[in-house]
């Protein structure tokens, strides 16, 4: 299993400076100021799940500008039903990237409950289009065009490695900064 | 008589959002919120989109407000109850402007007898959670009303939440 890091690290190289990214608490919001993100970002500290339906409310307000979601899959299964809510709204510049890998891992490293969830099904059965699991750098370079082209919502899952001592640098940008630097133009 | 008043209330506060500049507005209907939306989806500016739970709802009008717009969420106060985490987590803590109309049930003009533990708990909820609000006034200017509740939100960038009633959709 690939770790997060070079998973996304693949996916900031793909963004453009008129994506916009929205970010899910933890992880990868904690990587993200130390990367080089060319695309305007809004990352969560807190407010599990709310990555895509923020990421939904930009793409109806701005179609002009692709939307890319980060999401865990924690996060996720705490409303799931948000997938039905972005077939509904059926934007054509949203895509997000749901990152499983099975744990809570902001908040000590528990145990989803472990149930089988087969989220592809899943998605497909709320009514997202396009669909696509993928495991390694490669997959996830070859995958994310084919998102981002398919002028609908497109969901990629994103199986991620867990470690329980990956060094993950701690949060270093407060809400304050984020919504005072984040501007769509 | 106005033409102002041969306006359905439902209609008034649908022409507040548009004159207060609100772009979009998120939904979880109830009777009376439905009836509300249906009058949203006529609106040649504000986009109306449907959601499957309150927090969506809230995230998605955020979502409309840092992409330059103004969001609106239309839900019933029980749903509202459901979105302490991302009132808390979000519009707070990102100082996100957010205007709320809010059905009131189980109030005193609330016909429905299974609403009224709601209606009990609705106005100490918004105290204890700091949220400013006020309850329409259906004698009154309802567009005014919905258009300081937008200007709270801007002004503050923070939730507001204006009460609403089945009877000021009349």
């Amino acid at each position: 299993m690939t770790p997060r890091r070079p998973l996304l690290e693949a996916l900031v190289a793909m963004l453009r400076r008129d994506d916009v990214l929205v970010s899910c608490l933890g992880a990868n919001s904690r990587y993200l100021p130390h990367l080089d993100v060319r695309a305007p970002t809004f990352a969560l500290c807190d407010s599990m799940g709310a990555a895509i339906p923020l990421a939904l409310g930009m793409a109806l307000q701005r179609p002009d500008r692709h939307l890319v979601a980060l999401e865990g899959d924690g996060s996720l299964l705490m409303c799931p039903n948000v997938l039905a809510t972005v077939a509904a709204a059926r934007p054509s510049n949203l895509t997000a990237l749901l990152w499983v890998n099975g744990h809570y891992e902001s908040s000590g490293g528990q145990d989803l409950p472990s149930a089988p969830v087969d989220w592809p099904s899943l998605a497909r059965g709320f009514g997202i289009a396009h669909v696509e699991r993928v495991g390694d750098v490669a997959a996830l370079s070859a995958a994310f065009p084919r998102a981002r082209a398919a002028k609908a919502p497109a969901l990629l899952i994103v199986d991620v490695a867990f470690d329980p001592n990956e060094p993950i640098p701690p949060y270093s940008e407060r809400p304050a900064e984020i919504r005072a630097r984040f501007k769509i133009t | 008589m106005s033409a102002t008043s041969l306006l359905s209330g439902a209609q008034r506060i649908v022409a507040g959002l548009e004159t207060a500049g609100v772009t979009l507005a998120a939904s979880v209907p109830d009777t009376w919120i439905g009836k509300l939306m249906a009058t949203v989806r006529a609106s040649q500016t504000i986009r109306a989109v449907d959601a499957a739970r309150e927090e969506e709802a809230v995230a998605i009008a955020c979502g409309a407000a840092l992409a330059g717009g103004r969001g609106a969420v239309l839900i019933q106060n029980a749903g509202l109850f459901n979105c302490g985490g991302v009132l808390a987590g979000l519009v707070e803590l990102y100082r996100i402007p957010c205007f709320f109309i809010v059905s009131y049930r189980g109030d005193r003009r609330d016909p429905v007898y299974y609403h009224e533990p709601k209606g009990r708990v609705t106005e100490p909820t918004l105290d204890a959670w700091r949220l400013p609000y006020a309850i329409a006034d259906r004698t009154g200017d309802l567009a005014a009303q919905v258009g300081r509740g937008v200007h709270a939100a801007q002004t503050s960038r923070g939730p507001f939440v204006l009460l609403i009633s089945g009877e000021d959709l009349e």
